[in-house]
């Protein structure tokens, strides 16, 4: 490694490149933290089949077929959370790394594989287990390699007569798992014991049947049944079909050319990896993010992510984090933190080349533990991803940085919107089974604005590219809500010289029987969607819930006044009724007929300094709705007739010099800044959860920059 | 080439080793330092830029002043606003871009 990694301080007594938990029954972490395993001897000797023409034929074709077990997938599922594609399909090497994945959710390209690691060290040599063609095995716990109980996977392996020659392995959030809270997410847990099934890798059918004893076990360890069945149906089916169709591939290649050629794309990926690499400059790359809590009771945690990029390589530190603290499920694990980095990297900062781990081999992960970051195995930790995609975001921050100089700046662009706030709803559907999910619109998060345009609107979920909203009609019966719109909304995205896309606003309510709402959430005082280069944040994102209302009769009545926007609820209260806006984080609640939710997942970042955003654009965003006339003028300063949004150039041109030349008064060198900044600091009761005061794991370090540790020894006290 | 931009408001002399603004030619400072030593700050209550839409004290779609500040970064020679930061009051600053700054002009200053 090179000079500048060098610099890395790593303090004693806290892990970095493993988990924060050991091994278990059913859980062997080394095998997370491992990467690509060497390739066996027949795969060497399969490698050896391909020229790259070739390997880009066999890789085309087995692309064809995880895209093909997608829609498969999608079409047999009833879960919402499958259908709206937060879900994946893929093909394993015979070791047990994911080589092709279609995707729904990059991270699960990512994860998923210690569970076939485990089956291959474990329980194939293991005379009461072993490891036979048709075999299927169901697995769900968070430890063992997965994201939390309620994504739920299932693996077959295929076997060429006696050869083993890869895995098929399908899953996604299927939702309900037995928790405390109906549909998964339960925001008051703080141990795992709260957080429903915990299922390592476990053979559920041999001979691609499933075995009855255990399938009446999972359906009644569930609150809805027939959800869990087909669901699980249709993920053994997909994985069938993946077996079938590279069977085929093996009966005209041959089975060792199919091995070498999964193991052989893998090499590829991290071939090109570095080569995107060694194009960006090197150099110590920093982004911060901060946390209102890690459950129902708020505290500030803090997440800093350090990238050390030289040559080829690069690391990335996640260091200084805040310690683990029993109070929520907002712990991440290791693995989920390197895994949700590839929704940044393989969209961005690889983008164009073939998502899979491979792209992962030139990138070292160090993250601190135990942390809220890297927790131990005790904690809840079913919403880790919220502390994961901080990490995230500070990458895709980071990452922009990197590339902005390079050839591949067209990456470039303020993160996508994380403010995530999802409502679970519970209860009996008008078919008459028992269903608890989440709507759509999680994935209408609003981009964040690019280098060279503005993000777009409910473009998408944070997670994965390839989702979309869902129809309303089908998530009105699936669920218990009525939907009555999906929209943008005003003010409600980053603001800069490009802005971020708003989001998909979705405003629902509780249908004539009533229904359960769980709702999990973070970013409710502060925010998660970074602005880019003087672009400024997209906003927080409480819970909004309007409750007791005379909706039904305003509805009934076609009351004018009604608008279904957040904006307008929030400022109009058109709608009479008890507002409620509060932290997102909230337990089970019974909701009545009439009460309202409001619910998205939060705007896009900006780009640049809002003085250079176009005046036309500005008055288009008003034109739209997206915008208000206040923000047009005070913070853009258009000078703009109001009646008819024409814009006066020149008073433009002087306005914003104006508000220039206040920036030059108002604007403190650093010293003098620095004087009045450091003497501020939270309330104890903010900190409570933080660590110590700012450097949560050396006690009295204070630097006027945060960052890796100048002195070469920090004591942690 | 003499200059690389590293950033939209940003560029590095790479003679001079020198920040430099990209929007005014103001020379910022050292390329080896942090540019925000060079930039004018501000800190501001970030619910004058994040409105406010309702009249709950915490939880109403902006920023908690109490939990996080809005810090404004400018060119001294022109107001440009080349970077913004969201911390807690009083947290320490991130330098965000720390180069390497011999191999940057080992890529670029003879080409």
């Amino acid at each position: 490694m090179g000079r500048l990694r060098d610099r890395m301080v790593l303090l004693p007594g806290l892990v970095y490149d493993r988990h924060a938990y050991g091994k278990g029954p059913g859980r062997d972490p080394e095998l997370l933290v491992r990467g690509v395993e060497p390739p066996s001897d027949l795969e060497k000797k399969g490698m050896q089949l391909f020229d790259d023409v070739e390997e880009e034929i066999f890789h085309h074709k087995m692309t064809s077929v995880v895209e093909e077990a997608r829609e498969v997938y999608q079409a047999l599922s009833i879960s919402e959370g499958i259908i709206t594609g937060d879900m994946n399909a893929s093909i394993f090497t015979s070791e047990g790394d994911p080589a092709v994945v279609a995707t729904g959710i990059y991270f699960h390209t990512l994860l998923n594989y210690a569970q076939a690691k485990y089956i291959l060290k474990y329980y194939r040599p293991d005379p009461t287990v072993g490891l036979r063609d048709g075999d299927i095995f169901f697995f769900n716990d968070p430890t063992c390699g997965g994201v939390h109980t309620f994504d739920m996977f299932v693996t077959a392996p295929i076997f060429y007569e006696d050869l083993l020659v890869g895995w098929a392995e399908v899953g996604g959030h299927q939702g309900e798992c037995g928790s405390i809270s109906p549909g998964g997410f339960s925001p008051t847990a703080t141990t795992r014991w709260e957080e429903g099934l915990h299922v390592h890798a476990l053979r559920i059918g041999e001979h691609w049947q499933l075995r009855r004893d255990i399938f009446d076990f999972f359906l009644n360890s569930v609150r809805n049944p027939f959800v869990f069945a087909a669901d699980l149906k249709a993920r053994v089916a997909t994985c069938k079909r993946i077996r079938d169709r590279v069977m085929r591939e093996c009966q005209r290649r041959g089975p060792v050319a199919v091995m070498g050629g999964l193991r052989r794309i893998l090499d590829t990926s991290a071939k090109l990896a570095r080569k995107r690499l060694s194009l960006v400059p090197d150099g110590i790359y920093r982004a911060i993010l901060f946390n209102d809590g890690v459950g129902t009771d708020e505290g500030l945690v803090r997440v800093p992510t350090t990238v050390i990029k030289e040559e080829d390589h690069m690391t990335v530190l996640v260091q200084g984090v805040s310690p683990e603290n029993f109070k929520g499920p907002q712990h991440s694990t290791w693995h989920l933190v390197k895994a949700s980095t590839g929704v940044y990297l393989f969209t961005y900062f690889f983008r164009g080349l073939a998502p899979n781990i491979g792209l992962l081999e030139p990138v070292e992960f160090l993250v601190e533990g135990p942390s809220i970051a890297n927790c131990t195995e005790e904690v809840a930790h079913g919403e880790g991803t919220t502390i994961a995609a901080m990490v995230v975001q500070n990458l895709h921050v980071i990452g922009s940085k990197m590339l902005f100089s390079s050839p591949e700046n067209l990456g470039v662009c303020a993160p996508f919107s994380r403010n995530v706030f999802i409502n679970v709803y519970a209860g009996t559907n008008i078919y008459g089974y028992r269903t608890a999910n989440f709507t759509g619109p999680q994935n209408g998060g609003g981009q964040g604005a690019r280098f060279d345009m503005d993000g777009e609107h409910g473009c998408g979920f944070f997670w994965a590219s390839v989702t979309d909203i869902g129809e309303v009609e089908e998530s009105d019966t699936r669920l218990p809500l009525v939907t009555l719109a999906r929209t943008t909304d005003k003010d409600f995205h980053g603001f800069g010289k490009y802005r971020g896309g708003t989001p998909c606003m979705e405003v629902s309510m509780a249908p004539p029987a009533g229904c359960l709402v769980t709702t999990r959430g973070a970013s409710d005082r502060l925010s998660h969607n970074p602005g880019l280069f003087g672009g400024y944040a997209g906003p927080p994102n409480p819970r909004f819930i309007i409750q007791d209302t005379n909706l039904v009769e305003l509805m009934q009545n076609s009351d004018p006044r009604l608008v279904f926007r957040q904006y307008e609820l929030a400022k109009d209260h058109v709608i009479a009724g008890r507002y409620r806006f509060e932290s997102s984080s909230q337990p089970t609640e019974p909701f009545q007929h009439g009460d309202v939710f409001v619910y998205s997942v939060g705007g896009g970042g900006g780009y640049g300094d809002v003085l250079e955003r176009d005046p036309e654009a500005v008055m288009e965003d008003v034109r739209t709705n997206v915008l208000s006339i206040e923000m047009a003028r005070d913070l853009y300063g258009v000078v703009f007739d109001p009646a008819t949004l024409s814009v006066d150039t020149e008073a433009t041109v002087t306005r914003r010099q104006a508000m220039r030349v206040e920036r030059l008064q108002k604007g403190k060198p650093f010293a003098e800044f620095m004087e009045e900044w450091s003497q501020s600091q939270p309330s104890p009761e903010i900190l409570k959860y933080y660590g110590d005061w700012p450097e949560p794991r050396v006690k009295g370090y204070r630097k006027p920059f945060w960052g890796l540790y100048d002195d070469p020894t920090p004591r942690r006290e | 080439m003499r200059a690389v931009r590293v950033t939209e408001y940003l560029d590095i002399d790479l003679v001079s080793e020198q920040w430099v603004c990209n929007r005014c030619g103001f020379e910022i400072g050292s390329a080896h330092h942090p540019y925000k030593l060079g930039l004018l700050l501000r800190q501001r209550d970030p619910r004058e830029v994040h409105p406010v839409l309702n009249d709950h004290p915490h939880f109403n779609f902006s920023f908690d002043p109490d939990w996080i500040r809005l810090i404004e970064f400018y060119c001294p020679g022109c107001g440009t606003l080349v970077e913004t930061e969201y911390l807690p009051p009083g947290h320490p600053l991130t330098h965000d871009i720390e180069l390497d700054i011999e191999a940057l002009k080992a890529k670029y200053l003879e080409k």
